[in-house]
């Protein structure tokens, strides 16, 4: 091995130890007990923190309501993201500049600006500590996210593979589905990996909008902090709270960076 | 790839722009509506026209937190874009390595952010934290809870791990985009390494620095959850941001003053984005 490629080897090592170092803590602990439990003493290895969760129906039913509201606004964002995209990758239309503009507007309003009159629109119709209230907010930011992506993706592919697919008489939602999505499948992994991670990293909407009930994964956390706090437990929600994404991952690691191409 | 002009490309833009007008564009003329009352319930509510711009304008109190958040968001630009663009300039080209990369980096961004603090203050937990113990053990005195340089330290340094992956995979992606005929043109012309970074790897990858910019720079500047999570806005309101003053009015029921402040964020923010899109055209003509 070159001296050069020693140092990449222990700069690469480097990096490994600063990103994974503070996980590691984290899932040595969740793997702790650290507060007296039946049949277990404090400091002893035992899964009984993860036993712990799938005990208590709060935090059960947090999993359950971070999942729905993740998936539901994943699929809402795909169905209305991908005609836009297209219709900004193949056509000139009045204001198509300005559109850019403002999808990064919405992408980069920070969540606290909005949070008050959300919270009393969603009020109103009668979205609050409904899972569904948190999938539609979470579109603020994942809609101008999804374009982007799907847009570059769509613009890879050759003009002539539309009109082959219309000259055989598809319309525009059978074309969508039959030619378009496969053929951007990376593209459409790779824009549902973003969405579903900033649906599922978001706390100041999902916060708001829960005061009361339907909590996600993450506030559920939070209301583990008491006078007593039973850390090892905390850490292993938490752990559990990275396993989708991680899995996400591995689903999209080749695709990952592709289609980040831009067009201003 | 040409464009054909048709407007009725509008019907296809239709479904994502009426999400994006109930979930954006009504609560941002909400908000910019309550900027102009007096709150005390939804129901009584009285017009002070300017007031409270007026006051938030000529008081001291928002350049300073101006003035704080800047400084954070250019610690942070400093640090992640050298060190983001140096680590994809690393990525071996083999698509397992490379991938191995790129999975690793992208771990913290599928933390929820309100776990974030919690992770990092429990490296540094007296009893039982690696972090603190390590220090200890280096006779290093670290006190990010009364000394405001370390509580910069540390915030740039948990941001550094919670978003180094964006900058790593927008590089990265910039530069896979290079066709490997600037390369070779470059190999026969005898240019050296740091040659072909800065006449062609930079140059290429300047679009797509640019759009991570712009989210690092917005994101950084509007920090919210992280901060404070770490440490309030303490010691003495030395990390007290922009977000967070926002959101200590709001927890205030404030909401008349909390308003006007969105609306100046907001203003604030969309400036910024419209100077990067200036900068956008610049640099595809």
């Amino acid at each position: 091995m070159t001296v050069r490629g020693l140092l990449r080897a222990l700069a690469f090592l480097a990096l490994a130890v600063f990103i994974i170092g503070p996980l590691v803590q984290a899932i040595v602990l969740s793997l702790t007990v650290t507060l007296p439990h039946p049949g277990v003493s404090v400091g002893d290895w035992s899964l009984v923190n993860y036993r712990n969760i799938f005990a208590s129906p709060a935090l059960v039913a947090s999993l359950g309501n971070s999942l729905t509201y993740v998936t539901a606004n994943v699929m809402l964002t795909l169905v209305v993201a991908l005609p836009a995209a297209y219709a900004l990758s193949r056509y000139r239309f009045v204001g198509d500049r300005h559109v850019f503009l403002l999808l990064l507007a919405f992408r980069i309003t920070p969540p606290v600006v909005l949070s008050l009159p959300i919270f009393l629109l969603f009020a109103r119709l009668g979205l609050l500590n409904s899972p569904f209230g948190i999938a539609l907010v979470h579109c603020l930011f994942n809609i101008p996210i999804a374009i982007w992506i799907l847009e570059s993706f769509i613009s890879a592919v050759p003009r002539a593979f539309d009109e082959t697919a219309f000259l055989d008489g598809h319309s525009l939602p059978r074309f969508f589905v039959g030619h378009l999505l496969p053929v951007i499948a990376p593209g459409v992994g790779v824009a549902c990996f973003f969405c579903f991670i900033f649906s599922w990293v978001e706390v100041v909407f999902a916060r708001i909008l829960t005061s009361t009930g339907g909590k996600p994964i993450t506030m559920a956390i939070d209301a583990l902090f008491t006078f007593q706090t039973d850390i090892g437990l905390v850490m292993a929600m938490m752990v559990l709270s990275l396993v989708p994404g991680v899995a996400l991952i591995w689903f999209v690691r080749n695709h990952i960076a592709r289609g980040f191409q831009l067009r201003a | 790839m040409t464009q054909r002009a048709d407007n009725r490309a509008w019907l296809l833009m239709l479904p994502a722009m009426s999400v994006l007008g109930i979930v954006g564009l009504v609560p941002l003329i909400a908000v910019f509506n309550y900027a102009f009352f007096d709150i005390f319930t939804l129901q009584s509510r009285f017009w002070v026209g300017t007031e409270w711009f007026a006051e938030l304008v000529g008081t001291p109190d928002l350049y300073a937190a101006l003035g704080r958040s800047v400084l954070f968001s250019a610690l942070v630009v400093l640090v992640q874009f050298p060190l983001g663009i140096a680590i994809a300039l690393m990525i071996p080209r083999g698509r397992l390595a490379g991938s191995l990369v790129l999975m690793l980096v992208a771990v913290p961004l599928v933390v929820p952010w309100n776990l974030i603090p919690m992770i990092w203050l429990n490296l540094l937990h007296p009893t039982y934290g690696t972090l603190a113990q390590l220090f200890d053990a280096i006779g290093f005195d670290f006190d990010y809870k009364f000394n405001a340089v370390h509580t910069y330290a540390l915030l740039v340094t948990v941001d550094t791990w919670h978003w180094i992956g964006l900058v790593v995979i927008l590089a990265y992606s910039g530069l896979s985009a290079i066709p490997p005929s600037y390369f070779q043109a470059a190999r026969i012309d005898g240019a050296s390494r740091a040659q072909v970074f800065w006449h062609i790897q930079l140059p290429k990858i300047r679009p797509v620095l640019l759009m991570a910019l712009l989210l690092r720079v917005i994101d950084s500047l509007m920090i919210y959850v992280e901060a404070f999570g770490i440490n309030a806005g303490g010691p003495m309101g030395a990390t007290a941001f922009l977000s967070l003053e926002l959101g200590e009015e709001i927890n205030a029921f404030n909401y008349g003053p909390a308003a006007a402040r969105s609306v100046l964020y907001f203003l604030l923010v969309l400036s910024v984005a419209w100077l990067f899109r200036v900068a956008m055209q610049r640099e595809t003509q």
